[in-house]
């Protein structure tokens, strides 16, 4: 089995792809195409159907209906080793009872490539991710990131259609797991494949994909790029899920809206903690020199609690009687219980239709 | 490598058995040795006392009436010149090295194919591991009946589509309780059924390994054989090893029921007298209580012997796949 011929520009397409586990349906009819060549990260909650989205793609769960191909051929019908694909999973399935070695040559082994040829193929793929140094060794003698890499040479150690990578960083701790994220880009830059990762980190989909697939209860809520995703976003769930803190939705008739716009219960408005600037109120005399003081018309919030990261301070606010997080710097922080005049720079502003969720452009 | 481990192991352990001894109090231990009392009165009156008495008798001659006479190394002397001791022997080698391997063969393939969850598989598998809860003498009438050469329905089914008596093929249907290799096949067919917990340790095994390392494997194109041999196996190779030596230590005793029940040690004369039946016979029914105990020894000697030669071929293939 050589490697297929690759049509161009086409790595990987879905169409009307729904998928169910026993009788609920977990994919509600999904279309999505993956350029050739490109990381496309599929973002969502825990729940979502991204790691069913990538099954699906592998073959190892059916699709009910629709049409998965990659590279070109339908491979709906194909039973997973036919769709040549790569896969690494969250657990990274290693076998336990193999070196390094044979876990990386295990593909090339059971498709009968020759035993030299394939621990040679392992050492080359080991190479690449940096673990040739492991090749001898067991998986219970490995570190939670050394076996993510060798979980990964085994996916490179052929030359697949597609990858797909089932929360590749999910078991590894926080430093690491930044570390491994940049390797990861890098690698995925250097060999150009086209790559499917799944995760739930929204830091992890901005940081590493060329786009991002915000997926929601078996739909996909938008796809777009890290800056439309982050600018531009489409629903009111994805405003919500991508950025930490979360993006602060007001509806449209509430106390926060543009000096331009009109009051409108049918819209929601969102901006981001950013955004979000505190004066002392107006009105209260003792401002220290220079500082900027609150408009008359602007809205009062109390402070309901801060949370303080190193520089920045997120103060979570009551404004009349919704939350609004404002990120402001740590040292001229407000105190909890203080009353401050609250006001928004909309220049990048949010607006979406309250019923649907949806974003509204023309606004 | 494998030294590695296990010093480590090792080491590991000591200091926390220490530390154990040290902070148990008096109350706790009061507490233990209760739980542990009736195990150890019975590990003391069942198993331990017997096999002293069972010592000390192989070098007695007993039988029941007079007091034992001590005849120092007579017993196993003559066990070495009795011919049909030797048959014993020998069929009990012969029916170990048949039946352990194809009884655990049995068990992991009802296993592997009863491990999935599909209709009807916990009937399936309540099936496959039903026959070790019919009494073992009941079973035995029931094989009585099934191997019956005219009536029984396995001849009946073997005769199916031939004439007068004989199968397709024109031969005779085997003579399961009357000649000698048939009836010695026989005892091994009945225990190939009897394998429920070995089938039941095998499947919970197979229902512990990862899922992800099957799915990666069909990703990689292996086939099932693949699987099978790269995979299954070498995962579960430590539990089979166990097994391998439970079920040898066992065998001297599966054979005995049958042979009683439904061959009575024969056809004659002795083509299924093992050790257990021939130590049965002197025993309780010769009344050389001292000749039986001496035999009993040898049949220990050879199990102790099949477990080390076994374990260390375990050790072995455990240090090839490095478990």
């Amino acid at each position: 089995m050589g490697p297929e011929p690759v049509a161009a520009g086409e790595g990987l397409v879905l169409q009307g792809v729904r998928a169910s586990r026993g009788r609920r349906e977990v994919l509600h009819s999904i279309d999505l195409a993956v350029a050739r060549g490109e990381l496309l990260v599929v973002l969502g909650p825990s729940g979502a159907g991204k790691t069913t989205l990538l099954r699906v793609v592998a073959g190892l769960e059916p699709a009910t209906s629709g049409r998965v191909s990659i590279a070109g051929r339908d491979v709906t019908r194909l039973r997973p080793g036919r769709r040549n694909v790569s896969m690494v999973f969250q657990s990274y399935a290693l076998f336990s009872h193999l070196t390094v070695a044979q876990n990386i040559a295990f593909g090339p082994l059971v498709r009968d490539a020759r035993r030299a040829e394939a621990l040679q193929r392992a050492r080359a793929a080991a190479a690449a991710v940096g673990c040739v140094h492991l090749l001898d060794r067991r998986p219970d003698q490995l570190s939670g990131g050394e076996r993510q890499r060798v979980a990964l040479a085994r996916a490179l150690v052929r030359e697949p259609d597609v990858f797909l990578l089932d929360e590749p960083l999910s078991n590894l701790d926080i430093e690491l797991r930044a570390e491994t994220r940049a390797e990861l880009k890098a690698l995925h830059q250097r060999v150009g494949a086209t790559t499917v990762h799944v995760t739930h980190d929204q830091v992890e989909a901005l940081v590493l994909g060329d786009r991002i697939a915000v997926m929601r209860e078996g739909r996909l809520e938008q796809v777009g790029t890290p800056d439309e995703i982050w600018h531009a976003p489409a629903t009111t769930f994805v405003a919500r899920f991508v950025g930490s803190p979360r993006m602060n939705l007001l509806p449209g008739d509430g106390p926060l809206r543009p000096p331009d716009a009109a009051r409108d219960a049918g819209r929601t408005l969102g901006f981001r903690a950013e955004a979000v600037r505190l004066v002392p109120p107006a009105g209260t005399g003792s401002a220290p020199d220079g500082e900027p003081r609150g408009a008359p018309g602007d809205a009062l919030g109390v402070v309901d609690r801060i949370d303080v990261v190193g520089e920045d301070a997120y103060v979570h606010l009551r404004v009349e009687s919704h939350d609004v997080v404002a990120r402001v710097p740590a040292a001229g922080r407000p105190a909890v219980g203080d009353e401050v005049g609250v006001s928004v720079r909309w220049a990048p502003g949010h607006v979406f239709d309250t019923a649907t969720g949806q974003r509204i452009t023309d606004r | 490598m494998t030294v590695d481990l296990r010093a480590r192991g090792a080491s590991a352990s000591e200091p926390r058995s220490r530390e154990a001894k040290t902070d148990r109090r008096p109350g706790e231990r009061r507490q233990l040795a209760l739980m542990l009392a009736p195990y150890i009165v019975g590990l003391v009156g069942l198993v331990l006392l017997p096999a002293a008495v069972t010592l000390a008798l192989a070098f007695t001659e007993y039988d029941l009436i007079r007091r034992p006479r001590w005849i120092g190394v007579g017993n196993l002397t003559m066990l070495l010149d009795d011919p049909i001791f030797r048959i014993a022997l020998k069929n009990s080698v012969v029916f170990a090295a048949i039946a352990v391997p194809l009884r655990l063969l049995v068990a992991l393939g009802l296993a592997l194919l009863l491990h999935r969850r599909t209709a009807l598989v916990g009937a399936a598998r309540t099936a496959a591991a039903m026959p070790i809860a019919v009494p073992e003498i009941a079973y035995g009438l029931l094989w009585l009946w099934l191997f019956n050469p005219l009536h029984g329905p396995i001849n009946q089914v073997l005769r199916l589509g031939g004439t007068n008596g004989l199968t397709v093929f024109g031969r005779t249907p085997p003579q399961w309780l009357t000649d000698p290799v048939d009836a010695q096949a026989a005892i091994i067919v009945m225990s190939l059924f009897t394998v429920g917990e070995t089938f039941i340790i095998l499947l919970v095994a197979r229902r512990a390994l990862p899922p992800e390392v099957y799915e990666l494997a069909a990703i990689e194109d292996a086939t099932t054989w693949d699987m099978f041999r790269r995979i299954t196996l070498p995962l579960l190779a430590p539990v089979l090893g166990l097994l391998l030596l439970r079920d040898t230590v066992a065998s001297f005793q599966v054979s005995f029921v049958p042979a009683l029940v439904v061959t009575e040690g024969g056809p004659p004369p002795y083509a299924t007298t093992y050790l257990s039946l021939f130590v049965y016979r002197n025993g309780f029914e010769y009344l050389r209580y001292g000749y039986a105990a001496a035999a009993t020894l040898v049949l220990l000697a050879l199990t102790l012997i099949a477990v080390i030669v076994q374990w260390r071929m375990v050790r072995r293939a455990q240090r090839v796949y490095g478990l």
